[in-house]
C-alpha cells in the first residue's frame, strides 16, 4: 500500500473549477496527475447518484469543486451541491466509510493556484486514508487466490 | 398524500443480507413526491447497498425498477417478468404497496426500505407535516379547517389544554397549539360562536376502532 | 451548395472594407467587421499575420501570455464567408471616395500554389535558407505562437536565395511550388478603410552614446523579450549575449529615443515603455531569479492607464525594483568582462557610476518612411511627428472621409487602446455601408446533417501533439495505438497542431470517408476549442454535439509536465472516458430566440451620447437613460481641450443631434430599478420623469457610460478661499473672465490631489495635461503671470509631451514634491501661501498665490457602479470603476456578453480616448446586434412526461422559475428560457428530467470508464 496512487474524480462546474484548472495547466502549476476531472454546467447538476456511482466504480476519494459561495453562475446551484454531497457523508458514514474521502470545494474561475494546491491537499488526504474499502478487500482476495 | 422516510441503511441491509438478487421496487406516487421511494432514491439505496456489499468482497444484483404504483395491483403485475430472477424484494413504497406486493408474491420474501409516517403536507419544499389521521368522520368543517385530531398532541375536541404556552404546544415549543390555530382562525372568519359549542365524545369506530375499515362502492366495483 | 455559391455571389457583389496591417489592431477591426456581416479584405505586407504583439513574451499587467484563451473565436464560418486574407500584399492606390472607393492591391510573388501546398514541411526541412516559415498565427483571432502551423500560409520562397530550383520543385510532393510566380495586381471595391499599419521600434544603434549594437549586453526592450521569450534565442533562459552566464544586476534606460532633443530623438512621449520596462523588471525576478537587482532609469514614471499605477506599486513594494530618477547620459563597456558602467545624476546632484550586467534600451515607436508613403497613396494627412493625423473629436478618423485609423500609427499606444481604436475603427468603417442584412449562417449552407441514430458506432479519435505542448510530455503515437484498440474506434489519428487549418481538413475528409458518426479529438481545452470542432463536424455533416473533446494539455500535459508517466497514464485515462463519453452522445438541435434589435445606453454624458448617436445611425433603436434632468454629463464644465477645441460648441451640437435623432430616446430623470433577462433580450425597468413612472425597456445590448465623479478631496485648504479652486473651475474662469486672469501675479498648481494616495491609489490620468493647458492659456491672457506647477511625474504621454515642453520653454516652473513631502499651503491675512521643498535647491520655498488650482482628478461613481454591479452581476476593480472582461484583449466588453463599457465609468480619460471607447462600444454592441438570433446552445432541461410525477421539486428548485406543471399533469420546461444549469435534473425524485448534453449516462458513462475500464 505505500505505492498507493488514489484515483480522484473531481466533479468541476464549466465556469469557477474547470476554468480554475485549465487556469493551473496555463501557469504550468503542479497537481498530481491522481485528479480526473469531469466537467459540469454547474455543480448544482452533481446527482447525489453521480457521486455514489464514482465510489462503487472505484474512486479512492471524489470532490465536488464550483464556484465561490454566492457566486455560483446559476444563483445557488453551489450550495444545493453542497447540501447534496452531505447526504452522500450521511451514507458513507452509515456503510462505516469515512466521510473524508468526500468534499465539497470552492473557487473562483481565476483561482489556478486554489485548483491545484486543493488537488494537492486532497490527494495527500487520500493517500493517507489508503485505498477505498472496495479496493481493499479485492486485493485481499486477490492474494488469498494467489496463495 | 403519504409520506415516508427511508429506513436506516443497516436495517435495510440486515433484511436482505441472506440473498443476492434483489428487486428493488419504487414507488411513482406519493412516496416519489416524498423524495423517500422514486426512481432516485432506487438509484442512490441500490448505489449504497452495492457499495456495502463490495465492501464486503462480494457482490449483489441489484435490480432497480419503480412502478406507477404499488398499491394496485395491475402495476404490481409488471413485476412478473422479474421475479424469478429475484431471491427478495425490496419495496420504497409505503406499507401499502409492500402489502400489496406480497399479496401478489407469495412466494416471495418482501422487505420494505421504508418508514411509512403520516398523511401530511408539503409545508415548503424538504419539509412535510402531519395533517390527518383519516379518523372517518371529517370535522374540519366546524374547526375552521384545522384539525384537532391530526394536530392536536392530546386529540382534545374541546382545546386548548393547559399545556398550551405562547400558543405553542407544551411537548414542543416548535409545535403550534391546533387550538390556538384554531380559535384564530374562527376569529378571523368571525365565527367565534362556534368555538363555544361544546364538542360531544368522538366516535372512534370510524377510524379504525371498529377494524380493519373498508370502503366498497358496489358501482365500481362490478 | 447552391446556397455556399448564393453566399459568395452575394460576397463578390458586396463591397468590403479594406484593413491594412495584420497586427492586433488590425485583426480586431477585420473580426469586428465580419462578426457584424461586413466583408474584410485584411491584408499585410508580410508573409503572415500577427505583428508586433506576437513577439512579446508576455504583457502587462497580467504578465500572461493569455491571447489565445481569451480571443474570441470567430466561427470558421463567419471567417470563410467574410474574411479575406491577404498576406504579401499592400495597397497602390487609392481613388474614389467614401463608400465607392476602388483600391489597387499588388501581391508579392510567394512561389507556392496556395491551393496546392498541403504545408508538409518538406522544403522547408530540406531548403531553409531558401524556404521561409514565418509561423505566425492562426488568422482566426489574435492567437499566439503556441499554434505556429495554424495558417499553411506561412510558407514562402525567397527566390534569390533559390541555388536550384530544379531540386527544390523536386522535394514538393504536391507540385506546389511555381518558380515563375509574378506580382499580381488586383482591385477591389471598398466602402471604407481601416489602416492599422502600426509603427516600428526605434532602432537605438543609431545614437554613439549607449553602445546598441556595439556592446553585446546592451539589448532594446523587444530583443530582451525574445531573450526571455521560450521561443527566442536561449530557449527561454535569460542569459547575457557575451558569455550566456545569468545576469545579477540588470538596468533599464527609459527614454530612449524619445522625449528628447537631439539628433535621432523624436519629441514626444512613447506612452508604453515605463510600463514594459516595470514588466520586464517583474517577469526577471519572478521567473529567473528574486536575486537578480532589477534597477529602472526613468525621467517620469507614466504609469497612467486602467490600475496601472498599482502595477507600479508593486513593482517598487513586492519586487523591489529600484527606480532611480535620473537620465543617464551613456554606458561604457567593459572590455574584458563585458560589464556595463552607468554614470548618473541623482535629484540632489550627486553623481554616482555604477556596474551591471546587462542594460535594456528601453525604445519607443517611429514611424516608419513606408508608413509615410502609404500614407501619400491613401492620401490622408500626417501630423508633425508622421503619426496620422485625426480628429480632435475622433480619433479614428483620418483627413479623407472613410479612411479611419487605429493603433500606433495614430499615435503611441498599448495594447488595450490599440484594441479600443480597432473597435471604434471598425465601427466607424461600417457606418460607410447600407445597413447590412445577416447572411444567415445558421444551416443552410452546409450540407445536411446525417441522421446517425440507427448507425452502428464508427468512433475517430484525433490526437494533438500540439507542438511540444502535449507531443513534449506525453508520447502521441502511444495515445493514438491504445484509442485505436478501443471497441467501435475505426478510426485513430495524430494530427499533429489539431487545430490548424490543414488538420482540420484532414479530420473532416477523415469523417467523411471513413463514414464516422463520434470523434474524439484529443487536445487542448473544450473552453477555448469546442465551438471550432463542433464547427467541423457541422461541416462534415454530423450533428455538432457528436464530439468530444479530451483536454490532454490544459489539464494534462501542462500541470504534469514534470511527470511523464503519471501524465501518460493520466492520458489514456481521460481519452478512454472521452471515448465512452461520445458513445453516449446524440445528435441534438441548437435552441435560438429572436434578438431584440434595441440597444440601452446608460449615461448621457458625452461618451453615452456618441454611442448612442453612432448605434441610431446605423438604424437600431436606442434608449439613452440619463439620471440628471439634461444631457451632457461631466463634460458640460470643460471648456477647451488641450488642442484648443471648444468643447462646448461641440457638445451643443451632440446634445441637439442625439436630441433630434428619432432612433434614439432620450430618457431624462431617468434611474435603472430592475433587471432581468439574457444576453440578446435584456428587461430592464426604469423609473422616469418627476412622477418616476415605472416603464420596462427591451433590449439585445447595454452599453454603461455612466462616467466618473469630479475629485473634491478636503485637502490644501479647497472650499477655504475663494482663490483656492480646482483646476476645473480655474478652467471655467480662464474662459469666463480674463479681467481676472489678468491680475493675476503667481498662479500655484498642486497635482495628484487625491491622486495616487493611499486611499485613492491610481492616477486620474487627465491631470498633468489639464494643468499644463490651464498654464498655457494663462500665459496667453497674461504672459507676465509666474507659474509654478508642483508635481510628482509629469504625464504627458503621446503627444501632450509637445504642450510640457512649450509650457517649460515659455518659462512655467515645474517643481517636483514626493509623497512624504507634501506641499503645504496657508492662509493668513487672507492671503494665500504654498510651501514646498525644492528638491533642486535642498530647501523649503514660499510662494504666495493670488490663484491656486489644485488638480483634483477623478474618483469613481461608487454608489452608480455598486448598483449597476448588483443588478446586472458586473465585477468591479478595487477603486470601484467596472472592470471589463480582460484588461488587454476586451477593454469594452464585460464578462456578461452583451453589456459595453465606455468613457470614465471604465476609468479615468479625457474626453477624445472617452468619445473613441464610445465608438468602440457601438462598434461591439454591432456585432451583437448584426445576427438576427442569440443560439442557446442546446444544453436545455428536458421532461420525459412518462416518468414525471408532478412532485413540484423542479418547479421549486429552479432558481429561474421556469418549469411549471402543464395541463397534462407534467411538469413541462421551455427550452427558449432554460438556462441549462441541472439542477432540476439532480433533484427530480422520478429521475425524470435529463439535462441535455450533460446526460446521466453520459456520465455515468464516462465515470464508468474511469476504473478498472483498462483491464
Amino acid at each position: 500500500m505505500e505505492n498507493f496512487e488514489p484515483e480522484i474524480v473531481a466533479f468541476c462546474c464549466h465556469y469557477c473549477a474547470y476554468t480554475a484548472a485549465d487556469m493551473a495547466g496555463s501557469k504550468h502549476i503542479y497537481y498530481p496527475a491522481n485528479v480526473k476531472i469531469i466537467r459540469v454546467p454547474c455543480t448544482g447538476k452533481v446527482d447525489t447518484i453521480h457521486i455514489m456511482k464514482a465510489f462503487e466504480k472505484g474512486a479512492d476519494g471524489v470532490y465536488v469543486a464550483g464556484c465561490l459561495e454566492g457566486d455560483c453562475h446559476f444563483k445557488n446551484g453551489n450550495t444545493r451541491a453542497k447540501y447534496r454531497v452531505e447526504q452522500v457523508q450521511n451514507i458513507l458514514k452509515d456503510l462505516g466509510w469515512e466521510i473524508e474521502r468526500l468534499e465539497m470545494i470552492n473557487m473562483s474561475a481565476g483561482m489556478g493556484e486554489r485548483f491545484a494546491s486543493t488537488a494537492l491537499e486532497f490527494t495527500k488526504k487520500i493517500k493517507q486514508l489508503g485505498p477505498s474499502p472496495i479496493k481493499i478487500i479485492n486485493t485481499e482476495k486477490h492474494q488469498q487466490v494467489a496463495d | 398524500m403519504i409520506t415516508a422516510e427511508q429506513k436506516p441503511l443497516k436495517e435495510i441491509i440486515e433484511y436482505i443480507s441472506p440473498y443476492d438478487r434483489i428487486l428493488l421496487v419504487g414507488c411513482n406516487e406519493c412516496v416519489t413526491v416524498c423524495a423517500a421511494g422514486g426512481r432516485k432514491e432506487v438509484g442512490l439505496l441500490a448505489s449504497a447497498l452495492n457499495l456495502n456489499c463490495l465492501k464486503q468482497g462480494r457482490t449483489i444484483d441489484i435490480k432497480e425498477i419503480t412502478l406507477e404504483r404499488q398499491c394496485d395491483p395491475e402495476y404490481v403485475e409488471e413485476l412478473v417478468s422479474e421475479i424469478d430472477r429475484a431471491d427478495a424484494i425490496l419495496s420504497m413504497a409505503c406499507g401499502c404497496g409492500v402489502q400489496t406486493i406480497a399479496e401478489r408474491y407469495k412466494e416471495k420474501p418482501v422487505f420494505p426500505a421504508v418508514n411509512t409516517k403520516f398523511m401530511g403536507a408539503s409545508v415548503s419544499q424538504g419539509i412535510w407535516a402531519e395533517r390527518c389521521q383519516g379518523c372517518g368522520d371529517c370535522l374540519l368543517g366546524i374547526t375552521g379547517g384545522i384539525c384537532p385530531v391530526a394536530r392536536c398532541s392530546k386529540h382534545l375536541l374541546n382545546g386548548p389544554c393547559g399545556g398550551t404556552s405562547n400558543g405553542m404546544c407544551e411537548i414542543d415549543p416548535d409545535v403550534d397549539c391546533a387550538w390556538r390555530l384554531i380559535w384564530e382562525r374562527l376569529k378571523a372568519l368571525g365565527m367565534e360562536k362556534r368555538y363555544e359549542e361544546i364538542m360531544e365524545a368522538k366516535d372512534w369506530r370510524p377510524a379504525g376502532g371498529g377494524g380493519p375499515r373498508k370502503i366498497v362502492r358496489e358501482d365500481l366495483s362490478l | 451548395m447552391q446556397k455556399l455559391k448564393d453566399i459568395q455571389q452575394n460576397k463578390s457583389n458586396n463591397k468590403s472594407v479594406l484593413v491594412i496591417g495584420g497586427g492586433v489592431g488590425g485583426i480586431r477591426a477585420a473580426l469586428d467587421l465580419a462578426e457584424s456581416s461586413r466583408n474584410v479584405i485584411l491584408i499585410d505586407k508580410s508573409y503572415s499575420i500577427g505583428g508586433l504583439m506576437t513577439q512579446l513574451d508576455r504583457t502587462f499587467p497580467t504578465n500572461n501570455c493569455d491571447l489565445c484563451t481569451v480571443s474570441p473565436h470567430l466561427s470558421e464560418n463567419t471567417r470563410q464567408i467574410h474574411l479575406d486574407i491577404q498576406p504579401m500584399t499592400q495597397l497602390e492606390q487609392l481613388t474614389g471616395e467614401a463608400g465607392n472607393f476602388m483600391a489597387t492591391l499588388v501581391t508579392e510573388p510567394r512561389y507556392i500554389d496556395m491551393d496546392k501546398c498541403t504545408a508538409c514541411g518538406e522544403c522547408y526541412k530540406q531548403f531553409p535558407e531558401a524556404v521561409r516559415f514565418t509561423p505566425g498565427l492562426d488568422p482566426r483571432a489574435p492567437t499566439c505562437m503556441r499554434y505556429p502551423q495554424a495558417t499553411p500560409y506561412a510558407f514562402s520562397i525567397d527566390m534569390e536565395k533559390v541555388i536550384d530550383i530544379k531540386a527544390l520543385q523536386k522535394v514538393c510532393k504536391a507540385g506546389a511550388i511555381i518558380p515563375h510566380d509574378t506580382q499580381k495586381k488586383t482591385t477591389v471595391e471598398a466602402a471604407s478603410v481601416v489602416l492599422s499599419a502600426g509603427a516600428q521600434l526605434f532602432d537605438p544603434t543609431v545614437l554613439d552614446n549607449f553602445g546598441s549594437g556595439q556592446f553585446d549586453n546592451v539589448v532594446t526592450g523587444l530583443e530582451y523579450e525574445r531573450i526571455m521569450s521560450a521561443s527566442g534565442p536561449f530557449q527561454g533562459d535569460l542569459v547575457r549575449v557575451s558569455d550566456k552566464k545569468r545576469p545579477k544586476k540588470v538596468a533599464w534606460i527609459q527614454c530612449v529615443g524619445s522625449r528628447g532633443i537631439n539628433k535621432a530623438d523624436v519629441p514626444y512621449c512613447s506612452g508604453v515603455c515605463c510600463m514594459y520596462a516595470l514588466k520586464e523588471a517583474m517577469v526577471t525576478k519572478e521567473r529567473f531569479a528574486e536575486s537578480i537587482e532589477a534597477t529602472i532609469f526613468y525621467m517620469d514614471m507614466r504609469t497612467y492607464g486602467k490600475d496601472y499605477e498599482l502595477y507600479f506599486n508593486q513593482a517598487k513594494n513586492d519586487y523591489n525594483v529600484r527606480m532611480i530618477r535620473s537620465r543617464p547620459h551613456s554606458i561604457i563597456e567593459n572590455n574584458k568582462t563585458k560589464d556595463l558602467s552607468i554614470t548618473y545624476a541623482i535629484e540632489e546632484g550627486l553623481q554616482k557610476t555604477e556596474e551591471f550586467d546587462m542594460v535594456v534600451l528601453s525604445t519607443g515607436f517611429r514611424v516608419p518612411e513606408t508608413t509615410i508613403e502609404l500614407a501619400n497613396r491613401l492620401g490622408i494627412e500626417l501630423n508633425t511627428h508622421n503619426f496620422t493625423k485625426t480628429d480632435h473629436f475622433n480619433s479614428v478618423q483620418t483627413s479623407r472621409p472613410g479612411v479611419y485609423v487605429c493603433g500606433v500609427i495614430e499615435s503611441p499606444k498599448d495594447i488595450p487602446e490599440t484594441m479600443v481604436q480597432a473597435s471604434a475603427a471598425a465601427s466607424m468603417a461600417a457606418s460607410d455601408f447600407p445597413i447590412a442584412k445577416d447572411v444567415s449562417l445558421a444551416e443552410n449552407e452546409f450540407m445536411p446533417e446525417r441522421d446517425v441514430s440507427m448507425e452502428a458506432l464508427r468512433i475517430g479519435v484525433f490526437i494533438c501533439d500540439c507542438g511540444l505542448e502535449i507531443g513534449g510530455v506525453v508520447d502521441v503515437d502511444k495515445m493514438v495505438e491504445f484509442a485505436g484498440t478501443r471497441p467501435d474506434v475505426v478510426v485513430s489519428h495524430a494530427v499533429g497542431y489539431g487545430c490548424s487549418s490543414e488538420s482540420m481538413i484532414m479530420i473532416e475528409a477523415s469523417i467523411k470517408e471513413n463514414k464516422l458518426n463520434r470523434v474524439v479529438i484529443g487536445g487542448c481545452s473544450p473552453r477555448t476549442h469546442e465551438t471550432k470542432f463542433q464547427d467541423l463536424l457541422r461541416r462534415a455533416g454530423l450533428n455538432k454535439y457528436l464530439v468530444e473533446i479530451v483536454n490532454l494539455r490544459d489539464q494534462n500535459t501542462w500541470p504534469h509536465i514534470g511527470q511523464p508517466k503519471e501524465a501518460l497514464d493520466k492520458a489514456f485515462k481521460l481519452l478512454h472516458i472521452g471515448i465512452n463519453g461520445v458513445r453516449k452522445s446524440r445528435s441534438l438541435m441548437d435552441y435560438t430566440l429572436p434578438m431584440s434589435p434595441n440597444a440601452l445606453v446608460v449615461g448621457g454624458g458625452v461618451t453615452g451620447m456618441t454611442a448612442a448617436l453612432q448605434l441610431a445611425n446605423q438604424g437600431i433603436k436606442v434608449y439613452l437613460v440619463e439620471r440628471d434632468s439634461s444631457l451632457g454629463g461631466l463634460a458640460k464644465s470643460i471648456r477647451k481641450t488641450i488642442e484648443g477645441d471648444d468643447v462646448g460648441s461641440f457638445m451643443t451640437q451632440l446634445v441637439n443631434d442625439v436630441s433630434a435623432h428619432e432612433k434614439i430616446q432620450v430618457l431624462t430623470r431617468t434611474i435603472i430599478v430592475d433587471h432581468s433577462g439574457m444576453p440578446g433580450r435584456f428587461k430592464t425597468g426604469i423609473q422616469s420623469g418627476p412622477r418616476m413612472n415605472y416603464m420596462q425597456l427591451n433590449h439585445g445590448v447595454t452599453i454603461f457610460a455612466t462616467g466618473a465623479l469630479p475629485n473634491r478631496p478636503d485637502v490644501y485648504g479647497l472650499g477655504t478661499h475663494d482663490n483656492i479652486v480646482t483646476q476645473l473651475e480655474l478652467d471655467a474662469v480662464i474662459e469666463d473672465d480674463p479681467d481676472k486672469i489678468k491680475s493675476l501675479n503667481q498662479v500655484v498648481m498642486i497635482q495628484c490631489v487625491g491622486s495616487r494616495e493611499p486611499d485613492n491609489p491610481n492616477c486620474s490620468r487627465v491631470c498633468c495635461q489639464a494643468a499644463i493647458k490651464n498654464a498655457l492659456r494663462i500665459k496667453t491672457i497674461n504672459p507676465d503671470a509666474q507659474i509654478f506647477i508642483l508635481y510628482r511625474d509629469i504625464r504627458t504621454y503621446g503627444f501632450q509631451e509637445d504642450y510640457y515642453r512649450e509650457a517649460r520653454n515659455i518659462g512655467v516652473v515645474f517643481t517636483r514634491f514626493s509623497l512624504e513631502n507634501r506641499p503645504e499651503v496657508k492662509v493668513e491675512n487672507d492671503q494665500v501661501s504654498v510651501f514646498v521643498d525644492d528638491i533642486i535647491l535642498g530647501s523649503k520655498i514660499q510662494i504666495e498665490t493670488d490663484c491656486l488650482a489644485l488638480s483634483t482628478g477623478m474618483i469613481a461613481d461608487d454608489e452608480t457602479t455598486e448598483d449597476l454591479s448588483m443588478m446586472f452581476h458586473l465585477p468591479r476593480t478595487m477603486d470601484n470603476y467596472f472592470l471589463e472582461d480582460h484588461v488587454k484583449l476586451r477593454p469594452v466588453d464585460m464578462s456578461v456578453r452583451g453589456i459595453f463599457i465606455a468613457g470614465t465609468t471604465h476609468s479615468p480619460k479625457t474626453i477624445r480616448e472617452s468619445i473613441t471607447q464610445a465608438y468602440a462600444a457601438a462598434g461591439r454592441a454591432q456585432t451583437l446586434l448584426g445576427k438576427k438570433e442569440i443560439n442557446l446552445g442546446a444544453a436545455v432541461a428536458k421532461v420525459d412526461g412518462s416518468k414525471c410525477a408532478a412532485c413540484l421539486v423542479c418547479v421549486r428548485a429552479c432558481p429561474y422559475s421556469i418549469p411549471f406543471i402543464n395541463e397534462d399533469g407534467y411538469s413541462q420546461i421551455d427550452p427558449a428560457k432554460c438556462h441549462g444549469c441541472g439542477i432540476c435534473a439532480a433533484d427530480c425524485p422520478a429521475k425524470a428530467i435529463q439535462l441535455l448534453v450533460y446526460e446521466d449516462d453520459q456520465i455515468l458513462a464516462k465515470l464508468d470508464y474511469l476504473f478498472g475500464g483498462l483491464n
